[in-house]
């Protein structure tokens, strides 16, 4: 007679199993309906990496082109880091930053290697391109755009 | 209207209402499926708390039509090396038996394409028609997935077809006939699932198991076998498997509604509405439990049937009779 | 036992060098030096003690070639390391793969990255280069593979067989999780063999590290498992401490703790999803996804990305955690222990589903030293073992925690460990929190080029799926020499040929999604 048990439990087991699956057919939804909705990035966020403004001279960035990233990246993400002396500057001044973002796994070496603090992870996060070269970014240029915005 | 009179009178009013019942049918089988899938889409959506189809018109309800259109344009594939006439004749064979089973329905008093005074014969007939057409696919479809899909298919259409049968017996014994329309008006007083709990329980696993539904879905057991027995099907005629799947999900409800809970009979509303609202009650249940349950096993899924369904029908069967005949 | 094993080895092997190592340096008890003659004795010995093949590897030293044995004891910590030293010109060494059948694969390896033949090893194939290799790609000079090494590898042929045929089970199938094939001998719907395939995510790892500075490769061990990738971190970082002698502030220790346990209720939810679909039951998983969305958001606060995460620092972290980050932590153990309740109902009790666990896939206790399995395989079997209690890191001997274990070791007992699993972590995480203490989380004075004295390391950390080691060899320069990733999955899958054989194929599938198996982390 076990197995009569065995199916009334059985079959309970089963019921108690629907009864959970119908409260969450009446509780609200947890997804975000992203492209309308959008949730708070975290401040710690690992976007791709930007140049921070000088505290002293807003206008240019903190980078001295050391090259200390670029030479520190595991992937070889960042290309190419030029720059040149400007007039009344003690150290050179970025005119370049290609960052390859395709590769870059935001694991923040570079940001930790930066001796003089320069780089910093941006929150952008919906990106999106039609070939690889959209994600060839100037940092340079990407942080001349922010300050105009600003 | 006259000539419309000689018309009729010359091609005879039945084969009117069998052509009328035919488009009628095919209609109804097509907005049947454009709703269970997105009834399907839904309740799988909230049941994961998650809103599933809503972008292509009001709540989702275009997003059906724009998926029939999509499956429509996609090109028909043939793999290499098919048996061609069997692959292409699978998804049309599979149709047939889905399509004579409306014709018996009783949707409401007048509402039927044909009272047959064997209705259920000609639906338990033709529905094991279907399993044939899995196998063909199966065979057909030269993949070594889509042949156990098939095998699974038999044998478990063979195994639940039996307590199927067994747990409508009581019923036409209570009701004294064969025809729907016959079963449903015996029911207008008390419905039969008060006198028949159990054959309505049987019943119900027997036809979840019939139309291959989770948790009973081993023929196409995604998990295991890709996708069984239509694995190598693309476009209208993966299409014509899905269409066949959810009009047997509505049929069996039907049946289920008219051997069990009356059928068209209800207060106040017509009697059609009451048709449809059990109905699709009942294909609620099953998707409700598609949702929750994981699969079966094959030995597990079989023995079910024989050790369990099988004998319990038939007591079931026999303690009807006695009483009947006391 | 340290002292009682090395008498051992003297009185019963008297021409093996042995010595007690440092094990506070190494990560090891005893070194041991076999000559081609006495190896298969001294593997012997340690099969005969109980003791389990942690790994087995080999190092190249342009001189002669090393091979790695490392062997540890389930019921009570003793890591060995026995090596033997192999010409380079024509390297050949007996096979193991008699004694431990876990070998099987550590030598297919090993032939095929260093060109070492094993004589009477029983099919000495692929295992993950199927395209063919010009040179023997762990060598370091270049080393062309010869013809006849050639033939030896490119012989992977299924035999055909009356009334059998074969079913790729993959390498895309919707229940291998990733791109594992396993070739099935069938019957009908009975397995007759099942030979795993594995390389389709091949992407040598071991050799990238060696082109790489410790620092760099710090990105890296997150791409091998990417479920529990916070666990294969610390396994790379706290190897790389040991080596070098870093003390770890206590502060970065608790919080490490913290998200490393974070990170495996993640990883078993994701199992959890994945294993329920492949039952065929398909609510589940979003179910576990949503508590994984909390742990993730949780997680991406403080480490700043969201599944590969590069958080641990040689010496500390990245950065520290706010009190944001234990409000969510603690909001998230409350949510889970009711979440809990929820899973027990929807699956645990639920018959189909104990139906198609229970009394499947059994794994003997006394079978699993020979694969060397871990996690919760093992547990699941009856034995507590477990890294973070015989071998802790991080503040886990800190902390009060319970080992929960099986009893019979089939795939209900490897689903209710896990469970149980995350309760303990959770409570791991409460206790953690409780006695976080203040101070900095980064050590002073870590040198930004690394370079660790001469020597080897092993260091192990019990990842989501069991050990995970990491075995460093450094030469003084900043890139290591070679590093060896001792990973669970890999040695977890070589029972699957035995557990799947002569069960039907559902049972198998079952089974195979119970073992939780990343793919990637296989493949490395």
């Amino acid at each position: 007679m076990t197995s009569v048990m065995d199916i009334i439990n059985g079959a309970a087991s089963l019921i108690v199993g629907m009864g959970v699956t119908i409260k969450a057919f009446f509780s609200p939804v947890v997804t975000v309906q992203y492209p309308r909705q959008t949730i708070n990035i975290t401040p710690r966020f690992r976007g791709h990496t930007k140049l921070v403004a000088d505290d002293e001279k807003p206008e240019r960035t903190k980078c001295i082109v050391c090259g200390m990233c670029e030479r520190n990246c595991p992937s070889k993400s960042i290309k190419r880091v030029s720059g040149e002396k400007m007039e009344g500057e003690k150290k050179k001044t970025a005119t370049e930053y290609i960052l390859n973002f395709t590769t870059c796994s935001q694991c923040g070496i570079c940001v930790e290697t930066c001796p003089v603090d320069a780089l910093a992870f941006s929150a952008d996060y919906n990106l999106a391109g039609f070939k690889r070269e959209d994600f060839y970014f100037d940092l340079v240029k990407e942080f001349e755009k922010r300050k105009t915005n600003r | 209207m006259n000539e419309l009179n000689n018309i009729m009178s010359i091609i005879g009013k039945e084969t009117v209402r069998a052509i009328i019942g035919l488009i009628g049918v095919l209609v109804l089988v097509v907005i049947n499926a454009l709703i269970l899938t997105w009834a399907e889409r839904k309740v799988a959506g909230h049941m994961q708390r998650r809103i599933a189809a809503k972008e292509v018109g009001p709540f989702g309800l275009i997003q059906p039509i724009a998926d029939s259109l999509k499956l429509l344009g996609k090109e028909l594939i043939t793999p290499a090396n098919v048996e061609r006439s069997l692959f292409y004749l699978a998804p049309t064979l599979i149709f047939i038996p889905v399509l004579v089973s409306f014709v018996v329905i009783p949707f409401d008093s007048y509402l039927q394409v044909k009272d047959m005074n064997v209705g259920i014969l000609v639906i338990l007939a033709f529905s094991s028609l279907s399993v044939l057409s899995i196998l063909i696919a199966g065979w057909g479809s030269n993949n070594k997935y889509s042949l156990i899909g098939a095998i699974r298919s038999v044998a478990q259409n063979i195994a639940y077809e039996i307590p199927l049968l067994l747990s409508l017996l009581p019923v036409i014994i209570i009701a004294h006939s064969l025809s729907l329309k016959d079963i449903v008006e015996a029911q207008n007083g008390l419905w039969f699932v008060v006198y028949q709990p159990f054959a309505f329980l049987i019943f119900f696993i027997a036809s979840v198991a019939e139309t291959n539904r989770t948790p009973f879905d081993l023929p196409e057991a995604e998990s295991e076998l890709v996708a069984g027995f239509h694995t190598e099907y693309t476009g209208m005629r993966f299409a014509l498997f899905f269409l066949a799947e959810y009009t047997n999900i509505f049929i069996v409800s039907a049946i289920a509604a008219t051997f069990f809970l009356g059928g068209y009979q209800g207060p106040i509303l017509p009697g059609i509405v009451w048709f449809f609202i059990k109905t699709y009650f009942l294909v609620f249940v099953i998707l409700w439990m598609r949702w929750t349950f994981p699969r079966v096993r094959f030995d597990q899924l079989l023995n079910f049937s024989w050790k369990v369904l099988i004998p319990t029908s038939l007591v079931n069967l026999i303690i009807t009779a006695g009483i009947l005949k006391l | 036992m340290v002292k009682k094993t090395l008498e051992d080895i003297k009185n019963t092997l008297q021409d093996v060098d042995a010595s007690e190592i440092s094990y506070a340096e190494r990560g090891y008890h005893l070194a041991i030096e076999a000559q081609k003659g006495s190896l298969v004795s001294v593997v012997e010995f340690f099969a005969d003690k109980g003791f389990y093949l942690a790994d087995l590897c080999c190092v190249d030293y342009v001189e002669y070639l090393e091979l790695v044995y490392l062997f540890n004891n389930f019921k009570e910590l003793c890591r060995a390391k026995v090596t033997l030293k192999v010409e380079p010109d024509k390297p050949v060494a007996p096979t193991i793969s008699h004694i431990y059948t876990m070998a099987h694969w550590y030598e297919r390896e090993i032939h095929e990255f260093f060109g070492v033949y094993f004589e009477g090893h029983q099919k000495l194939t692929y295992l993950f280069l199927h395209n063919g290799i010009d040179c023997y790609p762990l060598r370091k000079n270049r080393v062309p593979v010869t013809d006849d090494d050639k033939k030896l590898l490119d012989s992977f042929k299924p035999e055909e067989e009356e009334d059998a045929f074969f079913i790729n089970l993959g390498p895309q199938h919707p229940s291998t999780h990733g791109v594992l094939r396993v070739v099935l001998k069938m019957d009908g719907e009975y397995i007759l063999s099942a030979e795993p395939v594995l390389g389709y995510l091949h992407r040598m790892h071991e050799k990238m590290a060696e082109n790489r500075s410790y620092q760099q490769f710090l990105p890296n061990p997150a791409r091998m498992d990417y479920p529990g990738a916070l666990l294969f971190n610390l396994a790379h970082v706290a190897a790389v401490e040991k080596l070098c002698g870093i003390e770890v502030p206590e502060r970065a220790q608790y919080i490490r703790t913290i998200t490393c346990e974070l990170n495996r209720i993640s990883s078993h939810l994701l199992w959890i999803g994945a294993f329920l679909g492949d039952l065929g039951g398909l609510t589940p998983f979003l179910y576990a996804f949503d508590d994984r969305e909390n742990i993730l958001d949780i997680l991406e606060s403080a480490t700043g990305s969201r599944l590969t995460y590069c958080y641990f620092r040689f010496g500390g972290l990245y950065n520290d955690i706010d009190d944001n980050f234990i409000d969510m932590t603690k909001k998230f153990i409350k949510r889970m222990h009711e979440r809990l309740g929820m899973y027990e109902k929807l699956i645990t009790k639920n018959v189909i589903f104990i139906n198609r666990v229970r009394g499947i896939g059994i794994l003997e206790q006394s079978e699993v030293p020979k694969y060397g399995c871990s996690g919760p395989i093992i547990r699941s079997t009856g034995m507590p073992f477990d890294i973070r209690k015989v071998e802790p890191y991080a503040a886990y001997d800190k902390i009060d925690f319970e080992i929960p274990t099986g009893k019979t070791g089939d795939n209900m007992d490897r689903y209710m460990v896990r469970m149980k699993e995350m309760e303990i972590s959770l409570n791991i995480v409460e206790k953690a929190i409780e006695k976080l203490p203040s101070g900095p989380f980064n050590a002073e004075k870590v040198p930004k080029k690394l370079k660790p004295p001469k020597g080897d390391v092993y260091h192990a950390v019990e990842s989501t799926r069991g050990e995970t080691g990491v075995y460093i060899v450094s030469d003084e320069s900043d890139k290591p020499y070679r590093m060896r990733w001792r990973v669970p999955s890999f040695s977890n899958l070589m029972t699957f040929p035995a557990l799947a054989q002569r069960t039907l194929l559902a049972d198998a599938i079952a089974t195979m999604g119970s073992f939780d198996l990343v793919i990637p982390e296989i493949d490395r």
